[in-house]
């Protein structure tokens, strides 16, 4: 027999049973999709980064900054009239708002027109005597060409430039032009003006912020390094990149999680709905081939048509996946926008990479789901009265091993992730394989819980009841693919709500240690941000003021991270909650008298700080660079690249600030924040720029912040949700569907439709059930995991795991109801059941 | 209870063409009595039994099932009736796979609320009687065909059904174990006095039957049956 008249025969197979076949290609679509767009959302957001960081940092190899971000110009003459290095760029970078522009945050650049050429692509127009003949005294500035249509600004019209409270009145110049689309985006971030005006708005005076170098040879470094004078040095660009990757890599790889889990329900979606379907055909195949059909025959029919649908699923699930990932990129790069304001690029980001990701992932999963029941279905003895349950039988022989090689699977996941290479490779692949190995534990734990709850006396609630569950035993084959995904989602659920849930709780922990004040007094000034003395004196005189910690807070920067802020405390009131110590608890504060310093989680993995005595890090000063030893790590929230604590002597010393910049104000107790607010608010002239709030206030600033953080998370989330419940939904109405006749002999019998449909949701809210109920220990671990290992090595912040436990009944109620949910529909289409067709299935 | 079947017609959709099952057939099977219906494969049997226990309606015309005018009934009323008054058996036996012999007998008593005792207590005589008891704790997988069919059997009597139909009974089992399953339902409709209806194309049952009936060309003629007056 050739396979030609058994395709068609099978494809007109298909076409009968048309809703099963829908099903088919749309489990294998949805599956494609998801994979596809979180792929997009990744690389957008990934894109994104790359680009913003590609505009700020330009081409150069080298930058010369200074400790306190800020070098004089006349260093720039010096370099190119004494040394003669004529690739270098004067460079001024600091963020601005501007009214105009809806009150975004931009960063503002100021250039020298002549040595920017090396550096980096800005296309102005009209010309490029306009920013030269800005220096003639016009104040014209440069925005990008979208960005000014987007407001309706032209040539000539009036910005204001806002730096804190100082209001500087510009004109538009002209526009910022760029070659392609994604550039276009990334320049709306950007205002351009020449040094000098730059300079006149940030009241820099002969200031600049860096000064970007092209150096080819290591000799030219080290001239440079030699001329430089303390408080100046000379760092590769790449070493900054790093400071900037660093905050796109936290994002990446919380993407990067999704994807992987996006990807394993996709696969689970598609072995699902594939060999489900070849199964089904087994009394098909055993009249085949009871007729003449071959195996060989069998099988490659049975290949083939599941290719055709693998092929159709896919294309329509790499479409399907790119209108969901452009749905995902615009939450995610709105939220991230809001956050990180020098991000502006909004652009989906579809490469061919993506689009082939997803074929593959669809078209070889269904090969692999197709491959074993083609197996098995070529191996068909030519009987007709083969019944499906000799296939369930097979698979009963296999559960134990399953079982086994499942632990074999977590063990290895646990070997790899204890590996001292902290590469995010290596996590994923464990997650993965956690999943995986959780997946085979399931046919047995599915066993084991349908036992127990049998015997527990679930049995005598009924024969529906007992129906239900052994059914679930029954087609465990079927059931426990179903009911392994929805306890991978429910314990994706557990894993983030538990991971987020702690983390919560530690920043508000760290809030009341750190931010305990009831309020906070500090200068918004971003020139001079030092607290008038006198000030400080009469606000410590006030009646009802019980305490206050006076100290400073001034960015510096660092070598190896960028930009750090270093703090030093008159009186330290917080509690820190140390990671590591040099020295028992009560000796910490004679070592910081000493000049050693306190470093925060972050601060000491950027700088690789090992904790163990005699750890010191290298910090720059206006000395030149300086080795501080370190007593002690503490765990720390702070938003910024870490941090460092200093005695207020060794701020003075090294880095020449002896000024107060901030208070917290403790109060006598039930004292209202708001009236000593008010009276500290009368003794300020209207022009100083300082800042009162209360500690509330800031606490909820604070968690805002963090919640915004975790809005992407959620809408990766939904997204993900969506895929796997629509691969539960799938899967629920496959299984139904294989109940008809079982239907139709209890309708026949006198079961009436409402206790039908009661049979089916029954079956559901136990596939929730059980789960729900399997989701737990592995969402617990998983948070481990995510919290432990993930969270720690990608952010460099570790917190206590706070197990929930009103999380896990979240958790099951979340799986029963989407399980009971997916099941709606497939029980309102059973109370339809045509009762004779239904008695003449096969 | 007699069943009058009154000018019915039924036809069914294949694939576009209408195909005419019964075309104003009309028939009267006596209350008390073995009616076997015979006919050829695909001549519109198992359809006359399926509008006879009200799993199908009838396109027009109507079936009188002693006083209860099945055809009339809304869908809950008919399934409840069915569950009371009816019992069905069936050629592929179509029991509950992930129900135990016992369960699968009591289950439809159970969905009636009828105290478990009261069907407890008949399943057992019944399950007695068939010579299954012993197994009913089984699973119908592990049953063979004939043992299969018997426990169909016992389901379709443990309500004490006033009318049982059966479609082929024997159709699925071989010669010596058919000829022993249609003597159980005989004898048992027999004694109890049941209204039974059976399509068979078993010769051994012109042995039992009351009144034989054919259907041909949409309609449903008795025959003579001298045999058995
Ligand atoms: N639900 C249905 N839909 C369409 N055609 C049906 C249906 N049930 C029965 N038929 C058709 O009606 C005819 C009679 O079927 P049936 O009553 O099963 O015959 P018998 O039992 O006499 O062999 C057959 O041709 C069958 O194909
Ligand atoms: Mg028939």
């Amino acid at each position: 027999m050739g396979n030609r008249p058994l395709i068609r025969f099978c494809l007109r197979h298909s076409r009968r049973h048309l809703v099963r076949t829908l099903l088919l290609v749309f489990g294998i679509a949805m599956g494609v999709a998801g994979v596809v767009a979180i792929d997009i959302a990744k690389t957008s957001v990934g894109k994104s980064f790359e680009l913003s960081t590609r505009a700020l940092v330009s081409r150069s190899t080298h930058q010369i900054a200074g400790t306190g971000l800020e070098i004089p110009q006349q260093v720039f003459t010096d370099i190119r009239t004494d040394l003669g290095i004529h690739r270098s760029a004067p460079v001024i970078s600091r963020h601005v708002k501007v009214s105009e522009l809806g009150d975004r945050i931009l960063t503002l650049l100021g250039v020298d027109p002549f040595s920017e050429t090396h550096f980096r692509n800005l296309h102005l127009s009209p010309g490029e005597q306009d920013l030269s003949g800005v220096m003639t005294g016009s104040k014209g500035v440069f925005i990008s060409r979208s960005h000014a249509r987007q407001y309706n600004l032209d040539i000539g019209s009036p910005l204001h430039i806002f730096l804190g409270s100082r209001k500087t009145a510009v004109t538009i110049a002209g526009f910022l032009d760029s070659e392609n689309s994604a550039t276009g985006r990334m320049l709306e971030g950007l205002v351009v003006t020449d040094i000098s005006l730059a300079q006149e708005i940030l009241e820099m005076e002969d200031h600049i912020t860096r000064i970007d170098l092209i150096l080819d040879q290591d000799a030219a470094a080290e001239k440079i390094r030699e001329h430089l004078g303390e408080g100046l040095f000379l760092v590769e660009t790449d070493q900054q990149n790093t400071a900037v990757r660093g905050l796109s890599y936290s994002f990446e790889t919380s993407l990067t999680a999704f994807s992987m889990l996006a990807l394993f329900m996709g696969i689970f979606l598609i072995y699902n709905t594939v060999s489900f379907s070849v199964t089904r055909r087994h009394r098909l195949h055993g009249i085949l081939r009871a007729i003449g059909a071959t195996r060989a025959n069998i099988f490659f029919t049975v290949m083939a048509e599941v290719m055709v649908y693998a092929v159709i699923g896919s294309v329509f699930g790499v479409l399907l996946g790119i209108l969901l990932g452009k749905g995902a990129v615009q939450a995610v790069v709105a939220t991230v926008s809001e956050m990180y304001f020098t991000l502006t690029v909004s652009q989906t980001h579809i490469s061919g990479f993506t689009i082939a990701k997803g074929l593959l992932a669809g078209i070889l999963a269904a090969f692999v789901s197709g491959f074993f029941p083609a197996l098995s279905a070529a191996g068909t003895r030519p009987v007709s009265l083969m019944h499906r349950t000799v296939s369930e039988k097979g698979f009963n022989r296999l559960v134990p091993g399953l079982f086994i090689c499942g632990l074999f699977i977590l063990a290895a996941a646990a070997l790899l992730m204890r590996t001292a290479t902290p590469h995010a490779g290596y996590d994923f692949t464990a997650l993965f394989m956690i999943f995986f190995g959780s997946a085979l534990l399931t046919p047995l734990l599915i066993r084991v819980i349908v036992r127990v709850l049998l015997s527990a006396g679930m049995g005598s609630l009924g024969m529906m009841v007992k129906m239900a569950l052994r059914n679930i035993t029954r087609s465990l084959r079927q059931t426990s693919v179903l009911m392994a995904s929805l306890m991978v989602v429910t314990s994706v659920f557990i894993g983030i709500e538990v991971m987020t849930g702690s983390f919560r709780l530690s920043i508000i922990q760290w809030v009341d240690d750190h931010i305990g004040g009831d309020i906070h007094v500090s200068s918004t000034d971003p020139l001079t941000q030092s607290l008038d003395t006198d000030l400080v004196e009469k606000i410590r005189q006030l009646p009802r003021v019980e305490s206050l910690s006076a100290y400073n807070i001034h960015p510096v920067f660092s070598r190896a991270s960028g930009k750090v802020h270093l703090f030093s405390y008159r009186s330290d009131q917080s509690v820190k909650r140390w990671s590591w110590t040099a020295a028992p608890k009560e000796e910490l504060d004679a070592l910081l008298e000493n000049g050693w310093i306190f470093v925060s989680e972050i601060f000491a993995q950027r700088h690789h700080v090992i904790p163990r005595q005699g750890a010191a890090v290298t910090l720059e000063t206006q000395k030149g660079p300086v080795p501080f030893q370190v007593a002690g790590i503490f765990q720390d929230f702070f938003m910024g690249g870490g941090r460092a604590v200093v005695s207020p002597e060794t701020m003075a010393r090294f880095w020449g600030h002896d000024d107060i910049t901030s208070l917290q104000l403790f109060l006598a107790s039930d004292t209202p924040a708001e009236p000593v607010m008010e009276t500290i608010r009368q003794m300020l002239d209207p022009e100083d720029m300082i800042e009162i709030r209360s500690g509330n206030a800031i606490k909820q600033s604070i968690l805002a912040v963090f919640d915004n953080t975790f809005i992407i998370t959620s809408a990766l989330q939904a997204l993900t949700a969506i895929v796997a419940l629509t691969g539960i939904l799938n899967a629920v109405m496959a299984l139904l569907l294989e109940r008809t006749r079982e239907i139709g002999i209890l309708r026949a019998c006198g079961t009436l439709t409402g206790q039908v449909k009661q049979l089916l949701l029954h079956e559901c809210f136990f596939y929730g059930l059980i789960s729900g109920i399997m989701a737990i220990p592995l969402g617990t671990a998983l948070s481990w995991v995510l919290i432990h290992i993930i969270n720690q090595r990608s952010f460099g912040w570790t917190y206590e795991m706070v197990l929930i436990p009103g999380v896990f009944f979240q958790a099951i109620a979340l799986s029963s109801a989407a399980a009971l949910a997916a099941g709606i529909f497939p029980a309102l289409a059973a109370g339809r059941t045509h009762i004779p067709t239904a008695l003449h299935m096969e | 209870m007699d069943i009058q079947i009154s000018n019915i017609d039924k036809s069914f959709d294949d694939s576009g063409s209408r195909r005419v099952i019964f075309r104003r057939a009309s028939a009267l099977l006596p209350s008390g009595k073995i009616s076997v219906i015979m006919g050829r494969s695909g001549v519109g049997k198992s359809s006359l039994l399926n509008l006879i226990s009200g799993i199908d309606l009838p396109d027009k015309g109507f079936i009188q099932v002693g006083d209860h005018c099945i055809s009339f009934m809304n869908d809950t009323a008919r399934t409840i009736f069915r569950r009371r008054h009816i019992g069905f058996i069936y050629q592929f036996f179509n029991l509950i796979p992930v129900l135990t012999v016992l369960e699968n007998v009591t289950l439809i008593a159970e969905l009636d609320k009828v105290p478990q005792k009261t069907c407890r207590r008949q399943a057992q005589t019944l399950l007695e009687q068939a010579g299954l008891w012993d197994r009913r704790h089984d699973f119908p997988e592990t049953l063979s065909g004939g043992e299969q069919q018997r426990v169909a059997i016992v389901r379709a009597l443990v309500n004490e059904p006033d009318l049982v139909l059966a479609d082929e009974p024997t159709g699925n089992l071989d010669q010596e174990t058919g000829a022993k399953i249609m003597e159980m339902i005989a004898t048992l409709a027999r004694k109890k006095n049941k209204t039974l209806i059976m399509v068979t194309h078993s010769p051994d049952a012109a042995a039992w039957a009351d009144q034989i009936f054919s259907v041909d060309s949409g309609i449903l003629t008795p025959m003579d049956s001298d045999t058995n007056g």
